[in-house]
């Protein structure tokens, strides 16, 4: 008879069992193969017991145990299935998948400090058991989850966030980190300090990161005033009004986009220095706001899928095109208003070329891109790195809390996008 | 036929010369003299500006204007010089031209004449606009009634001035003056104020395109690159995010405002700050190389970003951390919408998870987001930020023009040679070529997308 359980794939529950066999089995193969030394994971465990358990064993010994339990607890399965089993089974497997991820980087600190297989272990030396026992502990781990229908895709998405989140954390780390300097041979800082934020917005210090910031802030404020003025009026005016010369211009717009902007930069320097501006922030300002118009693209979408009927009904009612524009169309658009402010304010503070062109080399005059890249030099890069993380840091959180609060927005403008 | 509105200035309806045709003294007179239409018909504000105006572009042309024009086609003759100054003892510097000026100019006049232009059609349409609401017994408008006229069906003069201005002044005449140097000879050599720099034709294309030339040399490679590099980039960030997309929308997902969290705040980190980081990562004393080491992957640090086949591999491996995320982000926006009926009928059918990606996820996807792509892949033909940042177009080789380098995209290679080596007139070239490249690929999808809004949806 076919024993049957509400909720659960029995022909998984099979997978996971036998592949939990075939992991304790792999722990009898080769762990380590050097020239004349193979060891299964037992007798590593075993001889570096006789040397007494360090730190990193505990992991190799999880490795070894937890295959047992995974075993016993698949027979129970076999006899009598049940999910609250197969649950422990699965949080078991999780472990045993992670405790192996995990030996592969640890096994050569392991392997090297109880000199059982010689010196210089290299990842090349594991055996076929360690590679077979690596590959088993996550196709256990996915048809047990399969077999209670948790979805295995969790494993893929865990390991993609490790990867994405690796350079967050480290240069989080990084930024509190007492010991200074470039190179480092470890992962974790040996001390914390908020020394190297204290000394970026020193105003008497070296770097003069305060100064940047609040430049970049300056420009990202006015930028986002005007340009979202310039965009919205822009956008307004060629999605509502009917004037001679509006498809072509909005042609000649497209076809002008289509220039890189910067080629035409060594110009605009000329223009600005006979105004008088060059290498000032308004000078930034200005160039930033005479383009804005360009990007109407997104906004005309929107404003395109408001009812016409609205107009014209305020139109009887006798509204002028700008009272539309204030009183009936702005309040409707709310999502493409928001996105557009976000949009403009944060462009400038990861914008290098314009900056970099018009600014010259006085650092006091800065943004916070130029100065991050400066501090990035290799002639500096080894004196500077824990504060170039701290002022990444100081120049990101900011804006990660303004988009992760305006995420919506983003998203929606986003999607409009790509349907125009 | 349409008959011509009141208060309307343009008409299709009637042409310059049935203007001069039909049109009474004053109309013929304002070919002449802008805004005696207006005067004569009783705008006499409109028409005093529209005089003022011409009064003004007069003066200009005869002041400096008609001179910036005759300079442009030579660009200057006089090279600067030194000359021995026999009563002081010393050589001193004489005054030469200045090519660089006398283009700049020369651009601004021709742009300031093409407004002039645009104001004396404006007048004289005015002008007979008016006569003719004069002729039918109608109100003439007055100044007052136009300022009000601004806020209501004139609004789009009101709210287009500004950015048209911006438009012309930042981007238009800069363009203009940009395109005019790619057929001279501004290079490292030939650098205002001290030297002159002149007309030489199609030369810069010619280097450029042909073989045999170190140019050329530099130039091919650096295009098949760009074309590679931004192909592979789109279509695997686009493939990554769409597999990430499904993964975190499938039905079982739990947890996926905090998945989509996690990727979302390496999307919200500035781009350029990324970017810098993992640059720092991957150096040879960088933290990856020195885990690679530690955990006994390697012995020595690998060249991720100074040998040139590795920085190719890895500035396109690090772009997928930047832009899966985002491309995420678009398809779960699509993939919401999915009409949910085909997916249970597909079920019922007994479809599996791939064919039901392969026959119905995927097509619908492409369908819906080629104008997407192409937009992307034109942004990935001029991706600045993730070479410049990360590579910084290195590693250099002598093989190659100058300051280019391996990684080098043709946008990247023109920073280079706007800012580093000055070789203004190549750089403008290689815009122009970058224009190219992009406009066919933007009207290709400028077609597309016009089929699709005609299309009722996909089979």
């Amino acid at each position: 008879m076919k024993k049957q359980v509400i909720g659960m794939r029995m022909k998984y529950a099979a997978y996971a069992g036998a592949a939990n066999i075939f992991l304790l089995t792999a722990m009898f193969l080769p762990y380590v193969k050097k020239e004349g030394c193979s060891l299964s994971a037992f007798a590593l465990l075993s001889g570096i017991m006789g040397n007494g358990l360090s730190g990193l064993s505990y992991i190799l010994a999880a490795a070894v145990c937890l295959p047992v339990i995974l075993v016993l607890l698949g027979i129970l399965n076999m006899i009598k299935p049940s999910i609250p089993v197969s649950k422990v089974m699965m949080v078991t497997g999780a472990v045993e998948a992670l405790v192996m991820s995990l030996l592969i980087i640890n096994s050569k600190k392991m392997i090297d400090l109880s000199g059982i297989a010689g010196d210089k272990f290299m990842v090349k030396d594991f055996g076929i058991g360690f590679w077979l026992a690596l590959v088993l502990s996550y196709f256990a781990l996915a048809a047990v989850m399969k077999s209670i229908k948790v979805h295995p895709g969790h494993i893929i998405l865990a390991l993609m966030s490790v990867v994405w989140l690796f350079p967050i954390v480290w240069i989080i780390l990084t930024s509190l980190r007492e010991e200074s300097g470039y190179y480092v041979g470890y992962f974790f800082p040996k001390g914390l300090t908020l020394d190297n934020y204290r000394s970026m917005l020193d105003p008497a210090g070296v770097i003069p990161f305060a100064k940047w910031w609040s430049n970049t802030f300056y420009v990202a404020a006015a930028i986002c005033v005007i340009n979202t003025v310039i965009v919205l009026t822009t956008a307004f005016t060629l999605s509502r009004i009917r004037f001679a010369g509006r498809i072509t211009l909005m042609k000649v717009m497209l076809i002008i986009g289509m220039f890189p902007g910067f080629m035409s930069m060594i110009a605009v320097y000329n223009i600005l220095k006979g105004i008088g501006l060059a290498q000032t922030l308004t000078a930034l300002v200005i160039v930033g706001a005479a383009g804005a118009a360009m990007g109407y693209y997104i906004s005309k979408g929107f404003f395109d899928t408001i009812p016409k009927s609205l107009d014209e009904a305020a139109v009887i009612d006798g509204a002028t095109k700008f009272q539309i524009f204030t009183r009936i169309i702005l309040p409707l658009s709310k999502p493409i208003l928001v996105y557009t402010v976000l949009t403009s304010f944060l462009g400038p503070w990861g914008d290098y070329i314009f900056p970099y062109m018009l600014l010259g080399d006085n650092s006091n005059s800065y943004t916070v891109a130029i100065g991050l890249n400066w501090l990035r030099d290799f002639r500096r890069i080894d004196t500077y790195y824990t504060q170039f993380a701290a002022g990444a840091v100081m120049v990101s959180l900011p804006i990660v809390i303004l988009f992760l609060l305006l995420q919506r927005f983003y998203v929606e403008g986003l999607s409009g996008s790509v349907k125009g | 036929m349409r008959t011509p509105r009141k208060g309307k200035v343009y008409s299709r309806n009637y042409s310059l010369p049935t203007i001069w045709k039909n049109g009474n003294i004053y109309t013929k007179l304002s070919f002449f003299i802008w805004g005696s239409a207006n005067i004569a018909n009783g705008q006499i504000a409109k028409g005093l500006i529209f005089l003022a105006a011409q009064a003004a572009y007069v003066f200009y042309m005869i002041n400096t204007g008609i001179g910036n024009l005759m300079d442009m086609r030579t660009l200057g003759t006089e090279q600067q010089g030194k000359v021995f100054d026999e009563s002081i003892g010393i050589y001193i510097f004489s005054k030469g031209d200045n090519s660089m000026l006398i283009l700049l100019f020369g651009v601004s006049s021709v742009v300031i004449t093409l407004m002039a232009f645009a104001s004396w059609l404006i007048s004289v349409y005015s002008g007979e606009n008016a006569r003719k609401l004069k002729l039918a017994n109608r109100v003439v408008p007055g100044i007052r009634t136009d300022i009000r006229m601004l806020f209501d069906k004139n609004i789009y003069r009101l709210f287009l001035a500004v950015p048209f201005l911006g438009i012309i002044v930042f981007t238009v005449m800069p363009l203009i003056y940009m395109i005019l140097v790619a057929f001279t000879n501004y290079d490292a050599n030939h650098q205002p104020p001290g030297n002159l720099f002149t007309w030489i034709g199609f030369s810069n294309f010619k280097s450029l395109l042909s073989t045999g030339n170190q140019l050329s040399q530099t130039f091919w490679p650096i295009f098949i690159w760009t074309m590679i590099w931004g192909f592979t980039a789109t279509f695997s960030c686009y493939f990554g995010g769409m597999f990430l997309a499904i993964l975190i929308n499938s039905r079982g997902i739990k947890g996926k405002k905090l998945w989509r969290a996690v990727f979302m705040l390496t999307m919200a980190i500035p781009a350029f700050i990324s970017l810098l980081v993992i640059s720092t990562m991957l150096g040879k004393m960088g933290i990856i190389n020195v885990l690679l080491q530690q955990w006994g992957f390697i012995t020595d640090p690998l060249p991720f970003l100074t040998n040139g086949t590795w920085a190719k591999f890895t500035v396109i491996i690090v772009n997928l951390w930047i832009g899966i995320p985002s491309t995420m982000l678009i398809v779960s926006g699509i993939l919401i919408n999915l009409p949910a009926e085909l997916y249970e009928s597909a079920k019922i059918d007994g479809a599996g998870p791939v064919k039901t990606f392969t026959k119905i996820t995927f097509p619908y996807m492409f369908f819906v987001t080629t104008p997407y792509l192409i937009t992307q892949l034109i942004g990935n033909f001029n991706n600045f930020g993730v070479i410049f940042f990360l590579t910084g177009g290195g590693p250099l080789t002598l093989r190659y023009y100058r300051e280019a380098g391996e990684t080098d995209l043709l946008v990247t290679w023109l920073f280079k040679l706007t800012t580093t080596t000055t070789d203004y007139s190549l750089a403008a070239s290689i815009a122009i070529i970058i224009f190219t490249v992009s406009a066919v690929f933007s009207l290709y999808s400028y077609s597309r997308s016009r089929a699709m809004l005609d299309e009722e949806g996909f089979q």
